[in-house]
């Protein structure tokens, strides 16, 4: 399709403000109309959405937004909104990013709903209100989910290659250094067995921390199977592996974490700019350092 | 309109077990300054731990404060029963939906044979009728936002009486299921308002 007939299917396409939408009924039956200019509809709240899409994806921010607008368009001193999430509980937003205090529990409870002060807002804004923000918080929490460990919070494996990819494209393109570490925590399967899979999730929770406040910002950490960690440092040749090494170390003692790890590293692009050779080579180099034949 | 990195904060101290509130100010130069967590049912001071480390990553310099909920979201008193989702099946040998609600005791079925989405939407209004509830809403739409498992579902209703469109969402493990509870949602005052006379 070229550049012409996308503007004439975009103008085709664009509504006028009275003009009508059809609306398809989702059992087959007789389409009806609505006009975007009717009484119950809600267009500043779509029209935030929008804007809020074109800037960003829709998270936590929008609820907050969307808050702001209510309070600016019915002059309001203090709005919160109330949602309940199967992954969340029960989870109230407040005006400004404000804190929730018990006097305003005291005036919610725990019903979902916009609660606002003064209650000037139909029953009906307040319910379109509250399933965007509860819309939004499910797209956040999803975006989320897609991509970072849910033991650890650090990004998973998916998110990791993702990140190795464009890396490794960078590197090759225009020269960039970086250094790929593998970390394999040592004995971990005893810890498992000796004290139960709690303790191993609680180590490796505590590892996962320890490793996001060991990487710098703009470096990649994340955990990419049971065991074993990876992380990309930016700008960085093989040798400087050892600063940030020190630094895990450093935050595992701090937080009383004895575990051991070994670790492996590739550089590129001096030693491949391929992603799936630079795992390889510091895959091998790992197992070299742990005495174990790598397949 | 707030970063990336702090919605991401925010939703990494709500998912903290307990916590029902976030508050956040900041300086003047936009930085996070406090951070006041509202905890509910937990130990408090493991919260403080969890969230002070979580602050450590995003915001060094934050103070975190923890403020312990203790009764004060408990449920309201002097509520009524409430309608509640029992059971939800689908037969895909013959397309049908049943959904099983309750109310006060009393069972309500409804059957609906337009798929997991639209079927459950469906067949939990004519559950709701068979509750012996005049349910004065027509479906508009059913739409789930994207095509996996775990995506929320979106339900709306439009007001025989006053033709305002009633929206509801909810997200489980199956489209039917979510789509019943989406129903339920857009319905929420609705049925509240039953409950009052019920």
């Amino acid at each position: 399709m070229n550049d012409s007939s996308v503007d004439a299917l975009e103008e085709e396409n664009e509504l006028q403000p009275d003009e009508q939408v059809p609306v398809t009924s989702p059992n087959g039956a007789t389409p009806e109309s609505v006009t975007p200019s009717g009484e119950h509809y809600e267009p500043w709240l779509f029209q935030t959405m929008l804007n809020e899409l074109s800037e960003s994806e829709l998270g936590i921010g929008f609820i907050y937004t969307v808050l702001e607008q209510l309070a600016a368009r019915y002059e309001l001193s203090d709005a919160v909104v109330v949602l309940a999430h199967d992954s969340f509980g029960t989870q109230s937003f407040r005006l400004g990013g404000q804190t929730v205090t018990p006097e305003i529990t005291d005036v919610i409870g725990t019903e979902p709903g916009v609660y606002c002060d003064p209650d000037v807002v139909s029953e009906v804004e307040c319910d379109a209100v509250r399933t965007a923000c509860q819309l939004s918080l499910s797209l956040h929490l999803a975006r989320f989910s897609a991509t970072h460990d849910a033991l650890t919070n650090i990004a998973n494996r998916r998110n990791f290659d993702s990140a190795l990819q464009i890396a490794s494209a960078r590197s090759a393109r225009y020269g960039w250094a970086f250094t790929l570490i593998i970390i394999d925590l040592n004995d971990f399967k005893e810890v498992n067995d000796r004290l139960g899979h709690d303790a191993g999730d609680d180590l490796l929770r505590q590892f996962g921390f320890a490793l996001r406040r060991a990487v710098r910002s703009g470096d990649t950490a994340a955990r990419v199977g049971g065991d074993e960690f990876a992380v990309i440092l930016s700008n960085a040749e093989g040798h400087e592996s050892s600063g940030f090494t020190e630094r895990l170390r450093a935050y595992l003692s701090a937080a009383g974490n004895s575990v051991e790890f070994t670790i492996g590293t590739a550089t590129s692009p001096r030693d491949s700019t391929d992603p799936s050779e630079l795992k390889r080579i510091a895959d091998t180099r790992l197992y070299e350092k742990k005495g174990v034949k790598h397949r | 309109m707030m970063s990336r990195t702090e919605e991401d904060f925010e939703l990494e101290l709500r998912s903290l077990p307990g916590v029902m509130n976030v508050g956040i100010s900041h300086r003047d130069n936009g930085d996070v300054d406090v951070v006041t967590l509202f905890v509910s049912g937990q130990d408090s001071t493991q919260t403080r731990n969890a969230a002070s480390q979580i602050g450590t990553l995003y915001y060094p310099d934050a103070v975190v404060i923890v403020d312990d909920a203790k009764t004060a979201m408990a449920p309201r008193e002097g509520e009524g029963p409430r309608v509640a989702l029992v059971r939800a099946d689908f037969n895909a040998t013959d397309g049908v939906c049943e959904v099983q609600l309750s109310y006060a005791g009393r069972p309500g079925v409804g059957r609906a044979g337009s798929g997991p989405l639209i079927g459950g939407a469906e067949a939990t209004l004519a559950a709701l009728r068979d509750l012996g509830f005049a349910v004065p809403f027509s479906l508009m739409a059913v739409v789930n936002v994207a095509t996996v498992n775990n995506w929320p579902v979106i339900v709306t209703l439009r007001s025989l009486a006053d033709d305002a469109y009633r929206f509801g969402i909810a997200e489980s493990d199956e489209d039917l299921v979510s789509a019943a509870r989406a129903t339920l949602d857009a319905l929420n005052r609705f049925l509240s308002g039953l409950e009052d006379h019920g």
